[in-house]
């Protein structure tokens, strides 16, 4: 009966996390709950994808993130907000305590809306730096919509991103044709980053775009908050403990009004926007649909001959030959697929002490591999230094959930009987012989004094006195 | 028919057997005062484990006992020392472990179940009654009378000077080595005086214990050559001497290297050499002794001065090329200071900072072994007044353990079995002169009173020894006084032994005792309740950072792994940890990650007033770690510009923000009122405000203060620096202002 009721449980709960690893619990906030409507498409997609969504709005009563010391929710959407600031369930330390607690947050900004001061201060944390005055407007002067923005050049239009770095996988880019997609990007605030290896832009304005406040600076910009590649339109923010949180600059590019519609560059052809398919996979990743690795199991023994076949033995020798196996999935969307390692990239094995005494890459092992999960291997000889060491691997890119595994085993001296025994040591060879002289003479003179008489006794006895 | 008994008993006192049994029966009572006078922390407390070094060798013995003797052996011991291990089994003195691991075992096979920390702590009382007889024995070698060595069994089993190791619950190598040592010692006069290949071999056996026991056997292996030497120059050299010495040395230093911390340090190491060239120096003796009967003794001068010139140049030659290459090591820093007692302080901070390594004060002698330091020297003279080869044995031990007793603190131990031995000498040939009652009958005596010069060169013979018994003692006042006085101080000996053993020596110091105001016992058990806590609420491999006096309790007593033990095998490794525990937060916090640690642990004992604590050690740490960072940690910097060492708000700069420093004060301000906080050890007002820590939490405070454990964050989940996210915490808002002056990054991806 328990095993029965336990067994439904774990059908309920593979069920209910078919769309995001960590759960289906999405709160909205937003100012009036009427908003709502001009974001039907998105909301509708990820209510499509299994996202149970609530919706509150900042002063609620009711709001909390929390229960029972527990998350209430898994994931948070910040829609814009016209208050200054977000009441005292919303402050930046709950959030800051939400995110350590593995919950994810998306956040929208939005030129029309100064800031309110909670995500400010919790951005500043997460050293993500907002305009001055909490408002900002980005235009560009060459890559503008020109059907929409003729004028005041704030909507741009922007090439589907590509991946950040050689060795990044790319969750973002387009589909088939890239070429032909463009991403509206109207009215919105840029960000500027910090150095901490946390955080990634996902798209960045283009060269020529530049950031101003459209109250103060109407008619001279005499300083720019950031400018170019610096100005993040949407960034990322991937915690320690893998918790998610994206800033989107413009909330307006998930508003139905710019899913799918027909803009134009300038000089250039009309095309349709990239913007749904993109909000998707922003939303889908923050959420933890997308690029959320899972390590199903570590798996470590010697790899001597004659050796015992012990799976993951606490203690090793020095100058053991051992084999080590990682297997890693990956969840995409809807289902674990095997991991590959981008082509750039390299999944490393350290075997450390303080400090690597091997940092081997692991290579993958199609015989412990499946569809589901792809197991990577590699196999060395412990280094002659008895110690606690550990076996890592510190797998840590931009846009995957981190993979930081320590397996700790000891690693002995020889015993007194694991040593090659004397005769087998070519070198002790003269040593032996020499013992066996030694004995051999020894008998012999012990035989040669019994078996002598004294001839002079008389001297003999002389000597004594 | 009463007077009828007592001739009954005098003519049975006269008896040989009844002599031996009485004997028997004196030796028992002796062991037992030896045994029941250590058992008083036993009582007090209770049979717990003492001090430092015990624990580990309790952990030792609990391992040995659980795996059996092999695994021993070959023990790599993945709890100390994180993360580098220590070879246990085979840098210990297993003698101790295998001792304890037979008697249980020996008990089991008697269906005596005892639990093995009984037999851990009651061990070295029952050794000290072992060395009493011992102490009997070698007395008895000494000297014809049958008191002496009574009298060396009795000082023996209560003089402080060896209680101080020997109490229950000092688990210690020198429980059962003192007693080896003293064994060891009349093997080898026994050996010497019949030149008995037998008895040299049981000296060797015992030796070989002795080796197996503990790291003081080099005291033996550097006497027993000396006393030949010493013998060799008086123009002593016997085929007895050659034998006893050839058997001990070859048996003695085949057994001491199959330990495998010995292993071939007996031929490579200088303080082994002694031994070694008076081995090759006897057989060229030998030799020479065996030429001088065959050639004339003309020839033979010559031949000798060459010979001996030649051997002796070779040798010295030999000896500093050999040392120079490598192949013999220098003496170690431990012996250097045995020597010059600065050394350590200059060169070696680690072996200057325990302080059993610190010489002795003069007090300390008077203390340990009270009346038997005056009668010392005067045994010492009835030695010379005979001086065969064993007294000459006596005399070689007096001086060299009088010089290491005074050069450190725990050699008072290698000295008090030779004070016992001729204190005993000096006291039984006093009471076997002041206490014959028989020689001079009382009216022989008056009468002679009279005439007392002409009696005396009237007496019989001129022979002196003859006359001696007749001088001055006919009168019964002066044998009165005389016996009285003795009497007396062995009274006043059996009390300050008691006395000394009883507050001195029998406190485990992992609880500490109290007295309140009622006079009742108040104890004070803030180690074990902090130690029971880290075993109850941290995980199994919790790696703890203390430091390295705690090391061998923490492994005892919690069952976690630490950094740095009592065992201070690894000089840089105790340096990093006195780094971290010296430096700031910032500075710490990545030693501390890369060592894996999870908790810290300090004592502090300003609320209570107890002086060992973490702060007044602290000293040692800077300098240990500047041993090894010169340039990071400077000791000057811990001092006031004027040079006073502060902790309160005249501290240097460096002094506050060492982690050390936080650890200990942090919060401490909270148990007072404003600006009243109080350390009682440095009998200083604290600063108003005390320390921040960013990088620790605190997680356990022990009922008295005095042990603090803290737990070392995490990386911040966000990528903030701990200081900026404690600060966050607190409710302080980034500056923007500041960020606003300095040129923004740019970020390259």
């Amino acid at each position: 009966m328990q095993s029965l009721f336990s067994f439904c449980v774990l059908l309920f709960a593979t069920l209910v996390s078919a769309i995001s690893t960590t759960g289906d619990r999405l709160l909205v906030i937003l100012d009036d709950v009427a908003d709502k409507a001009s974001y039907s498409k998105f909301l509708g997609d990820l209510e499509s994808r299994g996202f149970n969504i609530a919706f509150e709005t900042p002063k609620s009563e009711t709001l909390s993130l929390f229960r029972l010391g527990e998350r209430a929710y898994d994931h948070v959407l910040f829609l814009p907000c016209k208050s200054k600031g977000l009441g005292p369930n919303l402050t930046p330390n709950v959030l800051l305590q939400f995110i350590n607690a593995d919950g994810n947050i998306l956040l929208t900004l939005s030129s029309g809306n100064a800031t309110p001061s909670s995500l400010v201060s919790l951005l500043a944390e997460l050293d993500i730096q907002l305009p001055i005055d909490r408002t900002g407007l980005v235009v560009d002067h060459f890559n503008y919509d020109a059907a929409n923005a003729a004028d005041l050049h704030d909507v741009l239009l922007l090439p589907p991103p590509g991946s950040v770095r050689p060795d990044v996988k790319d969750f973002f880019s387009a589909g088939t044709d890239a070429s032909k997609e463009v991403l509206a990007f109207p009215r919105g605030v840029g960000v500027a980053l910090g150095g901490g290896e946390l955080l990634t832009p996902i798209v960045r304005a283009p060269r020529t775009a530049y950031s101003y406040n459209p109250k103060e600076q109407a008619e001279v910009v005499d300083e720019v908050f950031a400018a170019g590649e610096q100005l993040a339109l949407v960034s990322a923010m991937q915690a320690r403990n893998s918790a998610r949180l994206t800033v989107v600059g413009s909330a307006e590019m998930l508003q139905d009004g710019w899913f799918d519609v027909e803009v134009k560059k300038v000089g250039g052809q009309a095309a349709k926007t990239f913007n749904r398919e993109f909000a998707k996979r922003v939303s889908g990743w923050t959420f933890q649909e997308i690029g959320v690795l899972r390590v199903n199991w570590i798996e470590h023994h010697l790899n001597e001959a004659g050796a015992s076949n012990e799976s993951n033995p606490e203690i090793y020798r020095i100058k053991n030959d051992v084999t080590y196996t990682i297997s890693l999935s990956e969840w995409s969307w809807s289902a674990w697929t095997a991991f590959k390692v981008p082509t750039n990239d390299l999944l490393q094995l350290e075997f450390s002490m303080l400090s690597p005494f091997h940092r081997l890459p692991l290579a993958l092992d199609a015989a412990h591999s499946s569809p589901e999960a792809a197991a990577y291997t590699a196999s060395f000889t412990v280094p002659d230094q008895h110690g606690i060491f550990n076996f890592k691997v510190n797998y840590k890119r931009p846009f995957l959930t981190n993979v930081e595994e320590k397996n700790t085993v000891s690693v002995r001296h020889m015993a007194h009987d694991e040593w090659p025994r004397s005769y087998a040591i070519s070198g002790a060879w003269p040593w032996i012989a020499g013992i066996a002289a030694t004995i051999t003479g020894w008998l012999g003179f012990c035989a040669l004094w019994m078996y002598s008489a004294p001839t002079d006794k008389k001297k003999e006895s002389k000597k004594t006195q | 028919m009463s007077a009828n008994s007592l001739q009954v008993l005098a003519a049975a006192g006269k008896g040989e057997s009844t002599r031996t049994a009485l004997r028997v029966i004196i030796l028992c009572l002796i062991a037992a005062a030896a045994v029941s006078s250590r058992l008083f922390s036993v009582i007090r407390f209770e049979s717990i484990i003492h001090e430092f070094d015990p624990w580990f060798n309790f952990r030792a013995t609990k391992y040995l006992v659980a795996n059996g003797f092999y695994k021993f052996w070959d023990w790599f011991d993945d709890r100390t020392w994180h993360p580098l291990g220590r070879v246990t089994g085979g840098t210990l003195y297993p003698g101790l472990m295998v001792t304890s691991g037979v008697i249980y075992h020996a008990l089991r096979a008697l269906t005596i179940p005892v639990d093995i920390r009984n037999i851990c702590v009651l061990l070295a009382p029952a050794f000290s009654g072992l060395t009493a007889f011992a102490a009997y024995l070698l007395t008895n070698e000494m000297t014809t009378s049958n008191s002496a060595g009574l009298l060396a069994a009795a000082f023996m089993g209560i003089a402080p000077g060896y209680i101080s190791r020997s109490v229950a619950g000092s688990y210690d190598n020198e429980a059962i080595a003192i007693f080896l040592l003293v064994f060891t010692f009349y093997l080898w006069i026994k050996a010497l005086k019949l030149g008995s290949m037998l008895w040299g071999a049981l000296c060797a056996l015992f030796y070989g214990y002795m080796v197996a026991s503990w790291g003081g056997y080099a005291f033996i292996t550097c006497l027993l050559p000396l006393h030949a030497l010493v013998l060799i120059c008086m123009g002593r050299y016997s085929t007895r001497l050659y034998v006893a010495y050839c058997t001990w040395y070859a048996l003695g230093t085949l057994a001491s290297m199959q330990i495998p911390f010995v292993g071939f340090l007996p031929v490579k190491t200088s303080e082994h050499m002694p031994a070694l060239g008076l081995f090759g120096f006897l057989q060229l003796l030998a030799f020479l002794d065996y030429v001088r009967s065959a050639l004339p003794s003309r020839q033979y001068q010559t031949f000798l001065w060459l010979f001996a010139g030649g051997t002796f140049g070779l040798g010295l030659a030999g000896l500093v090329i050999a040392t120079s290459a490598g192949i013999i090591a220098p003496w170690g820093g431990r012996f250097y200071s045995l020597w010059d007692t600065s050394y350590a302080k200059i060169h070696i901070p680690i072996i200057a900072s325990v302080s059993e390594h610190q010489p002795t004060a003069w007090p300390a002698f008077f203390f340990d072994l009270n009346f038997l330091i005056w009668l010392f020297p005067a045994g010492v003279y009835l030695c010379f007044q005979q001086l065969a080869d064993e007294h000459v044995f006596i005399v070689v031990y007096a001086l060299f353990g009088s010089y290491f007793a005074g050069v450190m603190v725990r050699l008072m131990l290698t000295l008090t079995p030779v004070v016992c031995v001729a204190a005993a000498i000096a006291i039984s040939t006093v009471l076997d002169t002041y206490l014959d009652a028989r020689s001079p009958d009382p009216e022989n005596a008056k009468a002679e009173e009279a005439v007392e010069g002409a009696t005396k060169k009237a007496s019989k013979s001129g022979l002196k020894s003859t006359t001696k018994p007749l001088v001055g003692i006919y009168s019964y006042v002066s044998k009165g006084v005389v016996v009285t006085a003795m009497t007396l101080y062995l009274l006043l000996f059996v009390l300050h032994c008691t006395w000394v053993t009883s507050n001195a020596y029998s406190s485990p110091s992992v609880v500490l005792a109290s007295k309140l105001a009622d006079g009742s016992q108040h104890i004070i058990d803030d180690y074990r309740e902090a130690y029971q806590w880290l075993r109850q609420n941290t995980k199994d491999d919790a790696k703890i950072m203390s430091w390295w006096d705690y090391g061998y309790q923490i492994g005892g007593m919690a069952d976690r792994p630490t950094l740095v033990d009592n065992n201070t095998w690894n000089n840089t490794h105790i340096a990093t940890v006195g780094k971290a525990m010296s430096s700031s937060e910032e500075v710490s916090y990545p030693i501390m990650r890369q060592h894996e640690v999870d908790y810290v642990l300090v004592v502090f004992g300003a609320l209570l007033g107890y002086s060992g604590d973490d702060i007044n050690k602290f000293l040692w740490m800077v300098r240990i770690a500047e041993g090894i960072w010169p340039d990071e940690v400077k000791e000057r910097e811990f001092f006031t510009p004027r040079g006073e060492y502060r902790v309160d708000d005249q501290a240097s700069e460096t002094m506050k923000n060492s982690l050390m420093y936080k650890m200990s004060y942090y919060n401490y301000n909270s148990l007072f009122p404003p600006g009243q906080a109080q350390d009682r050890v440095r009998q200083v007002r604290l600063p108003e405000v005390g320390p921040t820590l960013n990088v620790l939490d605190e997680a356990f405070t022990s009922e008295n203060w005095i042990i603090r454990i803290y737990k070392v964050k995490d990386l911040d989940n966000l990528g903030r620096d701990h200081a900026s996210a404690a600060a966050f915490d607190r409710g302080l808002k980034k500056k923007r202002a500041a960020k606003k002056r300095a040129p923004r990054v740019l970020r390259v991806e």
